[in-house]
């Protein structure tokens, strides 16, 4: 028995494989695609199924679309659209709404003091901050604090969350099937009404959340610094979250202005999957979101990284065990090679069986872990990314030979066919297991037509993967992995700390 | 609960006319919506028991060319002689990683990647788990090569001595990170070495790594009578079955060894602990023992939703969440956890990563919140806040067949009848909020919380020594 399965995995026995120009199975998904004249789209898919709904909106916004001096503002405005609007979340709008400018002339005010640098009085800037927060908590009489919240909360919505990325930003929950009408009532008049309550202790609250996902993390300010060293010019070498002073200055002001500039309807996309009538929902989309007038469309970043001229090798300290970082500049998401870039990634770091894992994991027991990813984003170049941890003694440099010895040898030699049997049929397999769960085709729908301008092209992508050729694989090694193209950035504990791997 | 399925009509019931109102009234617009009932009966899976004696729960479904095998086992590490918790512990890994009597493990790993499939074991403290899943056309595969792990395992000495250093690395790493420090801390001051709160491998557990030992503990977990399984997806029930009898003939029976958990004993408090480590935000936990079990009891549920509405579901309408985040700006995450299991009491918690200068602030509140449970009634509106979000929310609970094979398997774990959804849901429903006040009341002490701190002491607010006495713990003094 157990020899006839080995020979399939010798490839003498190829399993059933679809033809090379097949469509991937997420391409015949019936989704129909209902555009408002003001450009805003809605992706509506029925299916079988318990009775559910999900809904996924991406915005074409996100923290490369910030301007200097306001990094983490998209994140920021996520974080507001859960505060309310003119009519949710207040009992009296005009008295709460003229007592804005009062607490943001406070704001000004501790921006101005917080602006002098070195020369800023700490003393000052404390009571402006404390009269900040006195002036906002005033300002509460007139809220209904997280209405929105518990609106959905008592309907039954689940996952109710959102998130800031550098190309997009994305809303997100799921409701009864029975209960949909809700999503169009409170959707619609949060992205016409949004009203920017509770903002300076939600700009405390967002500092906070920059600390427990960078600041107290090695490996999360490993990459934030990974970033800031490998993009000079194009704005996904900024952090998403923010740069710390940036976040203590952000104003109410410059949240709306974001707001203004890049929520248009016609930058929306909605994806609605689950027991739903499509009729029904796409009627419902024209009476609640026609109206809103188009906004400005959404115009890619200009700024285009220059060609690295010679490897970046960065430290970053912080008290903990080393970690490595290794980036390669490469084209976006959607250039020609970025197939054999994924096929290249699994060959060399897709599992168990991949070369780097062999080598630097089971042969060599150097590192614990070796994973590949690009990273940070889709719409624009970006970083195909080695991130491995050592086993003491042997160090994050042993790391960095074996990785580049292994990209030396793909760029020499093409992968095997086994290697590449493997790895399409572990596409082929993916193609259909990311179509099991609704509320995940909703955000695979939503966020590839919101990149993409087409909901279908995630799913094309599985196709083209499996067209990739051991050629393909080895001139992508070739074009892109030289040193000079190269960012390194290591952990290391700071010199005067204690290196013997305990903690101090 | 078994009700017609007419869930897919009601959407085009509802009449468009009751949108026709100007914007602006969005309350108006919701208060005036009327949802109809929803309707929707979940599938059952069916419940069979193979000649061996191993109950197998199965739900077909078409849908997808997918295929899903579940294996719960009853016990886990905690059931193990002491000296072997850290071979149980990683006796999972090796399970994956070390091979079969007749595969390498080489060719097990080949065999998982060259078919896509996923396999997934875990050796749990008091359960243990192991999943299979993949394209239903590689079925075969997927339940020759599963049970072969579970029945076969090698431990081939090439993997040992990887899994070994892997856990010497995660050992010297275990500080790296606030929360591991907080977590692992928590747990020896609560439940000091008893077994249900060791997370980390010791290098002296680590020295004791042996073949014979790893197959000593995998025999005794994963062995029929401590097994139940599921199976959801594509597939044809008789030859299914057929398959599985032959595959799990000859699995030899549970061998002696096992031994019941040790009795709990939970730490009392108050009492104040600190940890330094040099970061710009503190990590908060704070509790005592959560004094109730998982029952069908008016208690319990009054519990879960005083949990709900204190931090533990009810959203940003939490006590916690409202007044730490949301009104003070002290920290991201807050949150309580009044968890209960079916066997014994379990332990009461609540935790915050709080601005370093708001640490005193932070806590003092955060016991403030807890306190009010009992000294501020909640509302009626909040009960049926937590009410509603159960019952309307109720057929999340059912969205697909493996989720709803799962969840058979954990009530059949833990001993809960099959239909306990319906009476948790019946139970939820009856609570009052003088019930949630009165269980706060009986069971949530402010005044006897036990409370960690991790953080620098130098820039909080205030000296802690002002919330009460302090005792300093070193980190090194945390055994595992």
């Amino acid at each position: 028995m157990r020899c006839v399965v080995w020979a399939v995995v010798l490839g003498l026995v190829a399993p059933a494989r679809a033809p090379a120009q097949e469509p991937s199975p997420g391409e015949r998904l019936p989704v129909t695609k209902h555009v408002l004249p003001n450009g805003m789209t809605f992706l509506l898919l029925r299916r079988e199924g318990a009775p559910t709904a999900s809904f996924v909106t991406h915005f074409r916004a996100g923290g490369v679309d910030e301007w200097t001096g306001i990094s983490g503002t998209a994140h920021l405005f996520e974080h507001m659209l859960f505060k309310g609007t003119t009519t949710v979340g207040t009992t009296n709008i005009a008295a709460e709404q003229a007592l804005f400018p009062v607490i943001d002339a406070v704001a000004d005010s501790f921006t101005a003091e917080f602006r002098k640098g070195g020369g800023t009085d700490s003393t000052r800037l404390a009571a402006l901050r404390d009269r900040l927060k006195q002036l906002e908590d005033s300002a509460r009489r007139f809220d209904v604090s997280n209405e929105l919240d518990r609106i959905l909360t008592e309907n039954g919505a689940q996952n109710l969350n959102a998130s800031t990325a550098n190309d997009l930003t994305n809303y997100f929950f799921q409701l009864p099937a029975n209960r949909v009408r809700l999503w169009f009532i409170l959707e619609s008049d949060r992205i016409r009404h949004p009203v920017l309550r509770e903002f300076y202790s939600e700009r405390e609250v967002v500092m906070e959340e920059r600390r427990l996902r960078v600041e107290t993390q090695p490996g999360g300010l490993l990459r934030e610094e990974f970033l800031q060293a490998a993009f000079r010019a194009h704005p996904y070498g900024r952090p998403v979250v923010g740069v710390a002073s940036e976040i203590q200055a952000v104003t109410r002001r410059s949240a709306e202005e974001y707001f203004h500039r890049f929520y248009g309807p016609n930058n929306a996309v909605v994806a609605i999957v689950g027991d739903i009538d499509v009729d029904t929902l796409a009627a419902w989309a024209d009476h609640y979101f026609g109206d809103i007038p188009a906004g400005e469309p959404h115009r890619p970043v200009v700024t285009q990284e220059p060609p690295q001229r010679g490897e970046r090798r960065i430290d970053v300290e912080f008290d903990a065990n080393p970690q490595v970082l290794i980036g390669y500049h490469v084209p976006n998401a959607q250039h020609a090679d970025a197939p054999a870039l994924e096929i290249l990634a699994a060959v060399l770091t897709g599992g168990r069986t991949s070369r780097l894992y062999q080598r630097l994991v089971i042969r060599n027991r150097i590192a614990t872990s070796i994973f590949s990813f690009q990273t940070p984003g889709q719409l624009y170049p970006r970083l195909f990314t080695f991130s491995a941890v050592p086993i003491a003694p042997h160090t994050t440099q042993e790391i960095e030979a074996a990785v580049y010895e292994e990209l030396a040898t793909l760029a020499a030699t093409p992968p095997t066919a086994a290697e590449l049997e493997r790895v399409r049929n572990q596409v082929q397999a993916g193609a259909i297991e990311r179509l099991q769960d609704n509320f995940g085709v909703a955000f695979q729908l939503s966020r590839s037509e919101a990149l993409w301008y087409d909901w279908r092209q995630t799913f094309r992508d599985d196709a083209a993967e499996l067209r990739v050729t051991g050629a393909d694989v080895q001139r992508v090694a070739r074009s892109y992995f030289s040193r000079s193209n190269r960012t390194v950035a290591t952990l290391v504990r700071p010199a005067a700390a204690d290196t013997t791997g305990r903690s101090r | 609960m078994r009700v017609p399925l007419i869930a897919g009509l009601m959407l085009c019931t509802l009449p468009l006319t009751a949108a026709a109102q100007q914007p602006g009234d969005t309350r108006a617009q919701i208060s005036a919506l009327r949802f109809p009932p929803l309707r929707f009966s979940p599938p059952t899976p069916k419940r069979v028991t193979l000649s061996n004696g191993v109950p197998v729960y199965l739900l077909e479904d078409h849908s997808l060319p997918l295929f899903d095998v579940e294996v719960v086992s009853k016990v886990g590490v905690a059931n193990l002689p002491d000296s072997l918790w850290g071979v149980g512990w990683q006796a999972d890994n090796l399970m994956r990683t070390g091979g079969t009597l007749t595969l390498s493990p080489d060719s097990v790993d080949q065999l998982i990647e060259f078919y896509a499939l996923n396999v997934f074991i875990s050796t749990g403290n008091e359960q243990s788990n192991a999943s299979f899943s993949g394209l239903s056309r590689y079925r075969d595969q997927m339940l020759d090569l599963g049970f072969d792990l579970l029945q076969h395992p090698r431990n081939d000495s090439s993997r040992v001595r990887i899994t070994a250093d892997q856990q010497l690395e995660a050992w010297r790493r275990r500080n790296d990170q606030p929360g591991s420090v907080l977590g692992r801390a928590w747990n020896q001051v609560m439940l000091g070495d008893h077994p249900l709160g060791r997370t980390q491998v010791t290098p002296v557990e680590v020295a004791g790594f042996t073949p014979a030992r790893f197959r000593w503990t995998q025999q005794r977990i994963f062995c029929p009578q401590n097994l139940l399984i599921g199976i959801s997806g594509d597939f044809d029930e008789r030859s299914l079955l057929a398959k599985l009898e032959r595959l799990l003939r000859g699995w030899p029976a549970c061998a002696a060894g096992l031994r019941p958990v040790p009795p709990l004993t939970i730490t009392r408090g108050p009492r104040l602990i600190l940890i330094e480590k040099d970061v710009n935000q503190t990590n908060i936990r704070m509790g005592h023992a959560g004094s109730l079990k998982v029952a069908n009891s008016p208690e319990y549920f009054a519990a879960q939703v005083a949990d709900f509405l204190l931090g533990g579901g009810g959203g940003f309408n939490s006590r916690l969440l409202a007044r730490v985040r949301s009104d003070s700006g002290f920290a991201y995450g807050v949150f309580s956890n009044w968890g209960a299991d079916t066997k014994r009491e379990g332990v009461f918690f609540a935790g915050a990563q709080i601005r370093a200068e708001k640490t005193v602030a932070g806590l003092a509140l955060m016991q403030r919140v807890i306190g009010s449970m009992a000294s501020e009634p909640v509302s009626a509106r909040d009960v049926q806040l937590a009410r509603d979000n159960e019952v309307n929310g109720f057929v999340f609970q059912f969205q697909n067949a493996g989720q709803i094979v799962q969840r058979q398997l954990n009530y059949a774990i833990q001993g809960l009848p099959a239909n306990w959804f319906d009476v948790y849901l019946k139970g939820i429903q009856a609570v009052t909020p003088d019930q949630v006040t009165a269980v706060s009341r009986s069971y949530l002490h402010p005044d006897r919380l036990v409370t960690l701190v991790v953080g620098k002491s130098a820039t909080f607010d205030k000296s802690l020594a002002t919330l009460g006495s302090v005792t300093v713990m070193p980190v090194d003094s945390i055994h595992r």
